[in-house]
């Protein structure tokens, strides 16, 4: 966690910062009476935005996911790279023991680049190791007489024969290892396109939430509820009781399309007559215009019917 | 993990929190003054004698005359139910209807009917009324008129004033035949009766608050004499026959007094209260122009009248009480007289002159005094308000015949009331 605080410090910042903002405007539209929205403007249960929070939930979760994967293939890799590692040491060894440094460090050279590279290094790393033992061998003859060299020829034989079976050894281990390696590279490719897949596609969520922030308090939005209005002022008759001094809300549904499944008025001190009124101009009103970004769309809102004539 | 990508995520959660603040309200601050759109549905009339005429349609035309309705024509009608369980909504919705009225006439006997009727909203689909009363062959024309009222006071939180009566002067003939007669029909100007008539000229009806009496001036003693009739007995007697003028009576709220025009020795008029069950005066008005066309406000201690002591004819008020002094509530334009109080005292009506013709005006009395000319006669006189205030009749001209005509309070909705025969003049709207 801490760990993770670190790396992340900035979103972090962020997060704290605008939270702060967040909670503090909330306290401070509690303080003051202008700044709180009346009782019924209370935020109703919003479709839309349930649907949203699933999105975002599930992004969350996808993103969770893919941080855990790649997590599993940074292990993956980290264990090949540990295999990898210990092959490296063995054969490092076994060039020693074949007393060619040269030969050794282009097997390890090799060993970075890819497989065939190092298919090749390692078949150089056994010529060299051929031409050692073969040098070791007319040296041993000239040798010969020395009847108390003999068995130190005969070792040194033993010695470049094990030198010779090293680099065979060292040759499948590396091969093994390339190829795990080759499936490794394949893995975390695989991986990362899904991850970056994955992060374009909350990306593409993030952003749509970015516009519709960005449309909610733009001119789109002001064209919305200048549509609304006027679609609703044009079918409200007002009834001889609503003047100046009414203050009514209702609640309306509408269904994509813009269709009024209901309209309720909750908070109102207008009489029958005047409730009457303002259901029938949602109704009539339906269907209601669309918004001029699918964004905006709002199953569920409110409208405030306060008359200034 | 990635860093901007945890970013990312960090800023949807941002997003998401924000959202839940982004509740949509939309402000209302205007609406139309239009009808609203009714089908009256034909009432269905089973049973061997048919209904004397056609309810839904006396229906239909006292709604329209109102101006607050638009009425259906029959023949866009693609189906007639006459119950609610038969009505389709989506059809009469489709066809831009926001009520819709049905019901049956059903003959008890040849002299009683059984009227039966509902209301339907067509946006909500709510049954808002359902009424059945029976209702005899004289009383059937009453009883749709009811109907209507119920109706619009449904719809509009109004109460209707379809089924009341008007008073009104018809003038017939020429000199020297010429003859006067006082003249109560329903509000739509049918089923008049005579309740006075006189070779000499009758003037100014007046109703008693109770609707059972009728103030009026009469000449038929060659001079104007205040007289009050009482209506279901036909009895009248002479309240004032002062020397000079008696005029423009008006009747106190309570019913008690009578203010009226009276004028002294030398020809001045002013305005009096009298006490009708002792006939004491006294005096409201003390000037040298002419203070006539009294009206009592609501409360009944204050008076509207004319005056030209300025000048030109202007309303003013004054109090009944001694020493209270005139206020003058009339500026705009030389000529404005004849006020009428509207029942709840928000409005005045009265007759201004405009472009050279007389033009029926209100003029807001708890504002900012703001008058609006309603009508645009050339010779439009004697407003007069509908109990429920939502209505003016007057007197107007027609190709050279005085005739009644009717204008919504809020000006939007003109209409001639069908006309007997003679000239009519002055109407005048009984209470409720």
């Amino acid at each position: 966690m801490r760990e993770f605080l670190r790396e992340h410090s900035w979103a972090v910042a962020v997060s704290v910062l605008l939270h702060g903002l967040l909670v503090g405007g909330v306290i401070l539209a509690a303080f003051i009476p202008a700044f709180r929205p009346p009782p019924n403007l209370q935020p109703l249960p919003i479709d839309a935005v349930v649907v949203d929070s699933q999105i975002v939930h599930a992004a969350q979760q996808r993103a969770a996911e893919a941080a855990a994967s790649v997590q599993a293939a940074e292990q993956a890799k980290a264990a090949a790279a540990d295999a990898k590692a210990a092959e490296e040491a063995k054969a490092a060894d076994d060039a020693k023991a074949a007393e060619d440094a040269k030969a050794a460090e282009d097997a390890k050279a090799a060993q970075d680049t890819k497989a065939a590279e190092e298919a090749k290094a390692a078949a150089a790393a056994e010529d060299a190791a051929k031409s050692a033992a073969a040098a070791q061998k007319a040296n041993l003859a000239q040798q010969a007489a020395a009847a108390e060299r003999a068995e130190e020829a005969k070792a040194a034989a033993a010695k470049a024969a094990d030198a010779k079976k090293a680099a065979e050894a060292k040759q499948a281990a590396e091969k093994q290892a390339a190829e795990a390696k080759q499936i490794a590279d394949a893995q975390r490719a695989a991986d990362e396109r899904a991850r970056q897949d994955r992060e374009a596609e909350l990306r593409k969520q993030l952003s749509d939430e970015e516009r519709r922030n960005a449309v909610e308090s733009g001119p789109l939005r002001d064209s919305y509820i200048a549509k609304l209005r006027n679609r609703i002022q044009n079918a409200w008759i007002k009834p001889p009781s609503a003047s100046v001094g009414l203050d009514c809300l209702v609640e309306v549904t509408q269904v994509p399309g813009g269709e009024v499944t209901s309209a309720r008025v909750t908070q109102c001190n207008g009489d029958a007559a005047a409730r009457q009124s303002i259901e029938n101009a949602v109704y009539r009103a339906s269907p209601l215009p669309d918004p001029p970004d699918p964004a905006l769309f709002e199953r569920n809102f409110v409208f405030r019917f306060k008359p200034d004539e | 993990m990635n860093k901007r990508f945890s970013s990312l995520l960090a800023i949807g959660f941002l997003l998401f929190c924000s959202r839940t603040w982004a509740q949509l309200v939309v402000e209302i601050t205007k609406g139309q003054a239009e009808a609203i759109p009714i089908a009256i549905v034909p009432f269905e009339s089973p049973g061997a004698a048919a209904a004397p005429f056609d309810v839904a349609q006396l229906v239909g035309s006292d709604l329209a005359r109102s101006g607050r309705f638009n009425t259906m024509d029959r023949k866009d009608m693609v189906e007639q139910p006459h119950t609610g369980a038969a009505i389709s909504f989506d059809d009469w919705r489709r066809l831009n209807n926001d009520y819709i009225v049905v019901g049956q006439v059903q003959t008890v006997d040849p002299d009683h009917f059984n009227i039966s009727f509902e209301l339907y909203n067509v946006l909500t689909r709510q049954r808002m009324l359902g009424y059945q009363f029976t209702a005899n062959k004289p009383g059937l024309r009453l009883a749709s008129h009811q109907v209507a009222d119920m109706v619009f006071q449904k719809i509009l939180g109004i109460r209707g004033a379809f089924a009341t009566r008007i008073a009104y002067i018809s003038v017939l003939g020429a000199v020297p035949h010429r003859q006067y007669r006082l003249i109560v029909s329903d509000a739509d100007g049918e089923n008049p009766h005579v309740v006075m008539q006189s070779n000499e000229p009758l003037m100014s009806p007046a109703w008693s608050p109770d609707g059972q009496n009728l103030a009026y001036v009469s000449f038929e003693d060659r001079l104007p004499s205040v007289y009050v009739q009482n209506l279901p007995t036909g009895e009248r007697r002479r309240v004032s026959a002062h020397a000079g003028v008696n005029q423009a009576p008006a009747w106190s709220p309570d019913g008690k007094k009578l203010a009226l025009t009276l004028s002294t020795r030398d020809g001045n008029l002013d305005v009096y209260v009298m006490d009708l069950a002792t006939q004491a005066l006294t005096r409201i008005t003390d000037d040298p122009g002419i203070d006539t066309e009294p009206q009592w406000s609501k409360d009944g201690q204050t008076i509207y009248f004319t005056s030209d002591r300025a000048g030109g004819p202007q309303i003013y008020r004054v109090g009944i009480h001694s020493g209270d002094k005139p206020q003058r509530l009339t500026f705009q334009g030389s000529y404005n007289a004849r006020p009428r109080v509207s029942p709840d005292e928000s409005q005045l009506a009265f007759v201004t002159q405009e472009d050279g013709g007389y033009r029926i005006a209100t003029m807001d009395l708890h504002g900012h005094g703001e008058v609006q000319v309603l009508t645009k006669g050339h010779f439009d006189v004697s407003p007069s308000y509908a109990p429920n205030g939502a209505e003016i009749i007057y007197a107007t001209r027609d190709r050279g015949r005085g005739v009644l005509a009717l204008v919504s309070a809020d000006g939007r909705v003109q209409e001639r009331l069908v006309s007997s025969e003679g000239e009519l003049q002055e109407p005048a709207w009984a209470p409720f």
